[in-house]
């Protein structure tokens, strides 16, 4: 039995279902109203499948309009939102309860402005990742926050879980590159924050939605910051038989001042598994590492010489670089097919903690041993520019039992990510996966500052109630609105 | 993703295969973004993903599929898109297939909607009852608003006109009467259709040609269009191959696969499978060539169609030597013919890329190498993986979708500002071709030409940019 | 009982904020006390000095991580930094010269004011850098949110929140940031005697080079002493490098002013480092009597709402001085107001207020009051006036982290609430 529990959906709102959905079509088109068991079937997950509900229906707004609309209702009827994106969100966040509604973005696909000049596009929420870079690329820009799962998710969940991707460690995450949002808050009202300029005026009400995980309100429109493509890009392929000394050669080429476009980092399980897929050519190593840098012809010649020689003081078992475009859709072709090829094989739970670059080494050893331990291969492959951790715990989802040792594994993995100075999660969220972890890194107080700010927001804590605070934390909120409801509940229109 | 089949149900190997296809999805999501209907609909329901989840469901719970599950499944386009996009490798294409067998098997359609696909499946599978429904269409033009919908759809799709019947690809009768099959020699082609012609290009003279082939005239392609095989002939046996259209081959079977009627499509895919064994055990076949991308994806996929049943091994063998014209002509090798070498380098081609060619078969690159190599300038669309809207009878049943993926492709070709369009399969010919002032042909029309062979007529008013044209040389026209 | 006081830890300043609430004392929040000519006047009588809260925790340059004491000196920062060729990549103003204050800056009123400088437009503000704070709010509870990894998307990110919060929502006690590299050389070109429109086009063309232009800057000509205007583009990086960008940016340059005929020039050395600390620090209001202004934009709308201004200023008769930073991103505007009287002042403060923000509502952005004298600052609101809803949650959010009201108390107005009406 999986471990994350949800909260027990309120009966009462199960009890008003037809009288909410009536409300939901009286006030919006049919076509962008769900209800029927069937389909509401598939929006009963995100890409953490282990965990599934059927909510009370889903709604597919088109414009702010109706993303406004749909949500004051809610907001009248109590009934708990469940923001959407393109779901592709590992760490469950757009899971739903019985007596909740998804609300998915996926109809606000429109792109509103590109301005080069100013460096800056906009568009609703619902558009690709990798559409944002689409639009400019071909002018000489791009949108530099790349998830891996940059072809299918979508800006909103980019924003609401603050993501990252391989080329943050030079340009930032999301919340770097935000300009500005259009917000539909709890109760339907909509508001305006940031926009072209640079800096806000008054509270970073703006970094505060960001990362805020669909509870604080639910972005519709959104501007970007782009940034002008580098002239090129190459990558070096360095290998290791020491996770010591690969992470050694990291720290050694930030602190000779060059700053990588990205830094990638992949184990031997994992080397050996995606080779067989890829046919990439990866040597046998324990730690292997791929390095990018950009800029000029030139540039990249400068940065590759200075990085190979710090590498080869550090006497690598391989050291490989780049030659043409071929070689070096080959050397990331690897890396980039990683968790898939792993998929192929094995289910797997993808983990995502950050350590402090210098404690790599030693969370590597300990994730070793655990395997050990708990009976369970660990693949590891990691942003190591900035220690964001992946580590693929693999398991079998149809033996019974598995799911759940791979879950005290990955808690085990994720409890010593804090332990040593990082964090739970480095860009995938916090959601339910480690919703009941966040102890480990907060306290009550820490948590209840938080939450005071969701107060503000949501008072009625009807945005995504059951994510990031452990249920215990967040139960007395959750609960508010049915002891306040009056008439005990019975609705008012 | 977990399953939750029963050990019984995992004995039928129908189940036992969709059951290895759900484990190996993880639900990532990917495949949304490639998927036509999603990009359109925004709906988890219409995307590969929501897909899966809802066939899982069924297949599990062994349920009679419900209306709307039908909707979603009916929706898809088989374009295989997500495929190319899927980083586990789920075999998408063979759950559908499963999935609309079942849905075929336990579901009752509204009266309408069966026989409309009754219809298709008697009709477009052969050649001179699609030729018929065509005349009919044509007559029933004047009075397509009053008819249904999807029945004014398929009259409106109707082509404007339709070539003779080509002596090439002999018409063969639902009676299975006989064909018959012709030999071409490598260089001269017998029959009087054809001038006999020396080709410019370096002959390549031997004894024996360099491959046998078969050539497979399929169905529709045959009543819509003649020229795409006569091309496909011309440039084989110019380039030293034998073409056999063996004797009792014709339609593959996909359009009525896809629809679920497996019994159907196998009984049609068998007397390929018999034509070809017995050319392959005869004389011997190097390949089977196959011009209908759409057919291609299917005839290669004939091991698994056949699973479990007596010709099991006899499909596995036909599969093994079934390749794609572009990719015969890959392997043969191409250059472009002097003489039309400067009309040739002044064309632009685009490429529009057919689903079941870069998805289906995975042959993305080579048919534009091809044309490249052979001097044309090549561009290619905006979001290339999207399908046209044509996928088999999409176009007919799913009139509304198609003609919005349709808009969005036609868009994106004229924006490329092309002299001719090419593809490699005939149910994009058509969807583009009746959607765009662009010339839209076959691929290897193109080859064809740029290697020695005739200008393709559709070409005749395209004036490219800087060009020096001569006047069309009437000697070298087909009669 | 004293009235400055001077809190040795963190658990000091939790004691000494929850007494505060207690007895509903309001507290001045102080680091260096170099900048406290922002934004309005506290209304508080003890001072909270975070100056023993000093000293370096964590710095790990292979990890890019430094963690420091609030009320470090930001100098002590910097200096350790340099050691190891690494630098706080926002490039914080000193306001020093603005305000003729005297201190020394802490981390902490970096923090507290989201001060930045010209990098900003390519490396990100302050609260880009931040990446982990330690506070105590106005419940004297201890409160942590982030750390020191840059990858942390744990629960809300109040570590946003917290930067530009000028001490209003907590007392900063410790301070995590993620730096960059210095770089082995750096070099401005110049461009002299373009206009303004010419020169913001410049700029954004060039930040829209892969050439990672690091400050894009235009100095408007000067009619007391005749120089000619210059638009500066400030390059870094390794020798070879910025030799390679100098050079693909002049014929950019020179490609889009359609001239070779203009003046450039390759500015480096001591006399680039004075350039651009005067451009970071606007040297140019330095012992000046402007009110000054900072407008932030969409940067091309410079052009326009320079326009706009010069031509409502110059119907009163008013000497304005201008730079403009970020690409005209960022304009710094300087109103020398020769009203005499304080009433007098305060309308005419007021009235400049309003028409520069009224033009600059027009293209969007905000404008911040940053200089004027004490009861100016009084009687206009150096903020920007928030839309209704954003000042609700404000408000909302100030009572949540400080409900009795005693952190900083009318630094940002005396309610953001009051701010709407644009005045007391």
């Amino acid at each position: 039995m999986p471990m994350i529990s949800m909260p027990v959906p309120n009966v009462e709102i199960m009890s008003r279902r037809d009288e909410i959905i009536t409300a939901l079509l009286s006030a919006l088109p049919a076509e962008i109203v769900i209800s029927s068991e069937s389909e509401t079937l598939a929006y009963d997950c995100d890409a953490l499948s282990a965990y599934r509900c059927s909510p009370l229906a889903v709604i597919l707004p088109r414009t702010t309009a109706e993303v406004s609309a749909a949500m004051k209702i809610c907001h009248e009827l109590g009934v708990p939102i469940v923001p959407r994106g393109a779901g592709t969100s590992l760490a469950g966040g757009a899971l739903p309860t019985a007596d909740s509604i998804i609300l998915g973005t996926a109809r606000l696909n429109d792109t509103l402005e590109i301005d080069l000049e100013n460096r800056f596009i906009s568009v609703q929420s619902g558009v690709t990742n990798l559409s944002v870079t689409g639009s400019v690329e071909g002018d000489g820009f791009f949108y530099a926050p790349d998830p891996s799962s940059q072809l299918a998710c979508a800006i909103a969940g980019n924003i609401a879980m603050n993501s990252g991707g391989a080329h943050c460690l030079k340009y930032g995450v999301t919340t770097n590159n935000l300009l500005g949002v259009t917000v539909v808050m709890a109760n339907g009202e909509v508001v305006k924050l940031g926009g072209a300029h640079m800096d806000s005026s008054g509270y970073d009400l703006l970094g505060l939605i960001c990362g805020s995980e669909g509870q604080l309100g639910i972005v519709t429109e959104a501007t970007l910051r782009i940034l002008p493509k580098p002239e090129g890009a190459r990558p070096v392929l360095i290998g290791f038989n020491s996770p010591k000394t690969a992470g050694t050669c990291v720290a050694d080429i930030i602190k000779a001042g060059i700053l990588p476009v990205a830094i990638e980092y992949m184990d031997r399980l994992c080397i050996q598994e995606t080779d067989k897929f890829s046919g990439a050519g990866y040597p046998d190593v324990e730690a292997l590492l791929i390095v990018e840098v950009e800029g000029s012809e030139v540039e990249i010649d400068l940065q590759l010489a200075r990085i190979t020689s710090i590498a080869q003081k550090l006497d690598p078992a391989e050291l490989r670089q780049s030659a043409s475009a071929e070689e070096s859709a080959l050397i990331w072709k690897g890396r980039k097919s990683a968790f898939g090829a792993m998929g192929q094989i094995n289910d797997y739970i993808c983990l995502d903690g950050t350590v402090p670059v210098s404690q790599l080494a030693h969370v590597l050893e300990r994730i070793g041993e655990l395997s050990k331990q708990y009976g369970l291969d660990v693949a590891n492959v990691f942003h190591a520019g900035d220690g964001n951790m992946h580590p693929l715990i693999l398991y079998n989802a149809n033996k019974e039992g598995d799911l759940d040792i791979a879950e005290k594994f990955g808690a085990d993995i994720l409890r010593l990510c804090v332990e040593v100075g990082g964090c739970l999660t480095g860009e995938h969220g916090v959601g339910i996966e480690k919703r009941d972890l966040m102890g480990e890194q907060f306290s009550a107080n820490d948590m209840e500052m938080q939450m005071r700010v969701k107060d503000c927001f949501d008072p009625k804590w009807l945005l995504n109630p059951a994510k990031v605070y452990p249920l215990e934390v967040s139960k007395e909120r959750r609960e508010r609105l049915q002891n306040q409801m009056p008439n005990n509940g019975e609705s008012s229109k | 993703m977990q399953t939750h089949f029963s050990p019984e149900q995992l004995k039928e190997s129908a189940i036992e295969r969709s059951n290895d296809i759900l484990r190996a999805c993880v639900h990532c999501g990917f495949c949304t973004a490639t998927c036509p209907t999603y990009q359109i609909l925004g709906d988890e329901l219409d995307s590969p993903r929501g897909r899966i989840y809802l066939i899982k469901d069924m297949l599990e719970n062994n349920r009679i599929p419900d209306d709307k599950t039908v909707t979603h499944i009916d929706r898809c386009l088989s374009c295989l898109a997500c495929m190319s996009t899927c980083p586990s490798g789920v075999h998408y294409m063979h759950l559908i297939d499963h999935a609309r067998e079942y849905v075929e098997e336990k579901y009752s359609r509204r009266w309408d909607d069966k026989a409309i696909r009754w219809l298709l499946a008697t009709v477009l599978p052969y050649p001179e009852r699609f030729r018929l429904s065509i005349y009919g269409a044509w007559m029933a033009k004047p009075f397509a608003r009053l008819l249904p919908k999807k029945l004014r759809a398929m009259v409106e799709f109707a082509p404007k006109s339709l070539p003779p019947v080509s002596k090439n690809d002999k018409p063969q009768t639902f009676q299975a009467k006989t064909f018959q099959a012709k030999t071409f020699q490598a260089k001269t082609f017998q029959a009087k259709t054809f001038q006999a012609k020396t080709p410019k290009v370096k002959s390549k003279t031997s004894e024996r040609p360099l491959k046998r082939v078969a050539l497979m005239t399929g169905c529709a392609q045959r009543a819509l269009n003649t020229e795409i095989n006569d091309a496909t002939i011309r440039i084989l046996t110019r380039h030293g191959c034998d073409v056999v259209v063996a004797k009792g081959s014709g339609c593959c079977g996909a359009l009525t696969h896809h629809m679920g009627k497996s019994d159907q499509a196998r009984a049609t895919a068998a007397k390929n499978i018999n034509a070809w064994i017995k050319e392959m055990d005869g004389d011997g076949l190097d390949a089977i060539v196959i011009n209908a991308s759409g057919c291609g994806t299917t005839v290669k996929d004939y091991g698994h169609m056949f699973k479990n049943h007596p010709l099991e091994e006899d499909a596995k063998r036909i599969a093994a030597i079934s390749k794609d014209i572009s990719e015969v002509m890959g392997e043969l090798g191409i250059e472009g013919a002097s003489e039309q070498g400067q009309e040739v380098a002044n064309m632009r081609v685009a490429y529009h890329s057919a689903c079941s060619l870069q998805h289906g078969q995975q042959i993305k690159t080579l048919p534009k190498t091809l044309l490249q190599k052979v001097g044309f300038e090549v561009v290619e669309p905006k979001e290339p993986h999207l399908c046209c809207g044509s996928a088999g009878t999409y176009n007919l049943m799913q009139p509304e979708l198609s003609k919005q993926l349709q808009e969005r492709k036609t868009n994106h070709l004229k924006a490329t500002n092309p002299d001719v369009i090419a593809t490699g399969n005939i149910g994009c010919m058509m969807q583009i071709g009746s959607a765009i002032d662009v010339p839209t042909i076959h691929t290897i029309q193109l080859l064809d030409w740029a290697t020695g062979g005739p200008k393709p007529r559709e070409l005749n008013d395209v004036i490219p940019e800087e060009i020096n044209i001569k006047p069309r040389d009437k000697t070298k026209e087909l009669s | 009982m004293s009235s400055v006081l001077i809190p040795d830890d963190e658990a000091e300043i939790a004691e000494i904020v929850s007494a505060a609430k207690s007895n509903n004392t309001p507290l001045h929040i102080v680091g260096g006390g170099t900048r406290t000519g922002l934004g309005r006047t506290v209304k508080a009588q003890k001072l909270l000095s975070l100056k023993e809260l000093s000293g370096i925790s964590l710095y790990e340059p292979g990890a890019l991580t430094i963690v420091a004491k609030a009320g470090t000196p930001l100098a002590d920062i910097e200096q350790a930094l340099a050691k190891e060729n690494q630098r706080l990549a926002f490039e914080p103003m000193d306001h020093r010269p603005l305000f003729g204050s005297k201190g020394e800056p802490t981390i902490g009123g970096v923090v507290g004011g989201n001060i930045s400088g010209p990098r900003r437009m390519i490396s990100g503000a302050c609260r880009d850098s931040l990446i982990g704070v330690r506070f105590i709010n106005g419940r004297g509870k201890i409160i942590k949110n982030g750390g020191r990894v840059m990858k942390n998307v744990t629960g809300l990110d109040l570590v946003k929140l917290m930067a530009g919060s000028y001490g209003t929502l907590g007392v900063f006690s410790e301070l995590s940031f993620k730096v960059m590299p210095t770089n082995e050389r750096q070099a401005t070109l110049v461009v002299f005697g373009l206009d303004i429109a010419t020169a913001i086009k410049t700029l954004s063309v060039a930040l829209g080079s892969p050439f990672e232009v690091s400050g894009a800057t235009f100095i408007p000509h000067q009619d007391e002493n005749g120089d000619a205007s210059k638009t500066l583009l400030r390059v870094e990086g390794f020798d070879s490098q910025v030799s390679y960008r100098l050079e693909r940016l002049k014929e950019l340059v020179q490609k889009t002013i359609a001239s070779t005929s203009s003046e450039i020039e390759i500015i480096e050395g001591d006399d680039h480092i004075s350039l651009w600390q005067g451009i970071r620090d606007v040297k140019i209001f330095s012992g000046t009597k402007h009110q000054v202004f900072k407008l932030n934009i969409k940067p091309l709308d410079a052009i326009a709402i320079s326009e706009a201004i010069s031509a409502e200023m110059s119907t009163k008769n008013l000497d304005t001085k201008t730079l403009y930073d970020w690409g005209g991103g960022l304009i710094w505007l300087g109103i020398e107001d020769n009203e005499q009287g304080q009433d007098k002042v305060g309308q005419s403060a007021n009235s400049h207020v309003q028409t520069i923000r009224s033009i600059v509502n027009e293209y969007g952005g905000h404008v911040t009051l940053v200089r004027a004298p004490k009861d100016v600052r009084e009687a206009v609101s150096p903020f920007h006036p928030e839309h209704q809803i954003v000042a609700k949650l404000s408000s909302c959010l100030r009572k949540k982290f400080d409900p009795a009201g005693i952190l900083n108390p009318g630094r940002l107005g005396a309610d953001p609430l009051s701010a709407i009406a644009g005045g007391k």
